[in-house]
């Protein structure tokens, strides 16, 4: 009798088995994967670096500005990097679709450059980082973000203290 | 042709459809072999349906999955056992640890990077990678041995 109910079940349902590697395979819409970096949202705090623990992001100060690099062959997806950016510049995606020849295995990485700029109100060089919303009411509109990256730390807290918040 | 080289021949047309894959535990948290072992000894993922099977022996072994940061204290025997797996093969390097040294890296008690000791074909990231990741490496692990033999 047993038999017979678990046969018709599986008539039912069809087999367990997932379809994968012949089919998509159902991902679940949270699962820590690959890593996306904006880099117009990096305020350069560097808090993603402190938390990696493998080290799997570095910062390295260049001619051109702050270079942020990350590398997927070291990274284990805990998602502290997500956790603890202030603007949501680096997050885990959900794909997993990562397995590569060794040939690509220093391509699995991520390398962006943070510019230098002249500061718009006095010139000095300064970082073109998105400015840190942290404590910032109302916060900022997009327009005000374009203006902070383009100003230095000096001028961004008197841009911000004109505007009525103590930064 | 020789009748020796129409016989290499059959046997290897038939040989390329089932590779036998072996595990090499090279000090990992466990973590990367529990999924390998979900990964074909589960009906959920069934890594047998690519025509693969897990076999016992080095010396029977076709693809290899190496998992762990190549600890101090296992690094011999791993290369020992590597030394006894017939060519050709192809290796596969699951999980972070092999690859770089993942969590462990810049450890004194690691030999991480596992590709400077043995020739690593493919890499698998992840900590640890889920099954269906396992299986698409072990599907390029295949094609890749295909051209081989
Ligand atoms: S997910 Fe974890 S290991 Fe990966 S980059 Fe972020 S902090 Fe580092
Ligand atoms: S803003 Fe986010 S991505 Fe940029 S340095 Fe800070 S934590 Fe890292
Ligand atoms: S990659 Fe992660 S899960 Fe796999 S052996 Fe290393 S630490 Fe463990």
């Amino acid at each position: 009798m047993n038999t017979l109910k678990i046969l018709l079940r599986n008539l039912v349902r069809g087999p367990s088995t997932v379809p994968f590697p012949f089919a998509p395979a159902w991902t679940p819409e949270r699962m820590r994967g690959r890593i996306e970096f904006k880099l117009s949202s990096c305020t350069g705090c560097r808090a993603c670096e402190q938390v990696c623990a493998p080290g799997a992001i570095r910062f390295d100060k260049t001619p051109e500005g702050l270079r942020f690099m990350m590398w997927h062959n070291t990274c284990v997806f805990c998602g502290l990097c997500e956790f603890y950016c202030p603007t949501d510049a680096i997050r885990n995606g959900n794909d997993w679709h990562m397995a590569h020849a060794v040939g690509e295995k220093y391509g699995m990485a991520i390398r962006e450059t943070i510019p230098y700029v002249a500061c718009t109100a006095c010139g000095m060089k300064a970082l073109a980082s998105a400015p840190n919303p942290a404590g910032v009411k109302p916060p900022f509109t997009p327009e005000e973000i374009e203006q902070q990256r383009n100003l230095c730390p000096a001028c961004r807290k008197k841009a911000l203290a004109e505007r009525g918040v103590q930064p | 042709m020789t009748l020796m080289q129409t016989l290499t021949e059959k046997a290897k047309n038939l040989a390329v459809r089932s590779p036998w894959i072996y595990r090499i535990n090279a000090g990992s948290c466990n973590g990367c072999d529990v999924e390998c072992a979900t990964t074909a000894l589960i009906p959920r993922y069934d890594v047998e349906r690519l025509g693969c099977q897990y076999c016992g022996s080095p010396r029977h072994a076709d693809i290899v999955l190496i998992t762990g940061p190549l600890t101090a204290r296992i690094k011999e025997d791993v290369l020992r056992v590597f030394a006894e797996i017939p060519d050709p093969k192809v290796t596969v390097a699951v999980g972070v640890c092999p690859i770089s040294g993942g969590i462990f890296r810049e450890s004194y008690a690691v030999n991480a990077e596992v590709d400077h000791y043995l020739p690593v074909d493919i890499n698998v990231p992840g900590c640890p990678p889920r099954p269906q990741a396992i299986i698409e490496g072990v599907a390029q692990a295949i094609a890749l041995w295909r051209q081989r033999i």
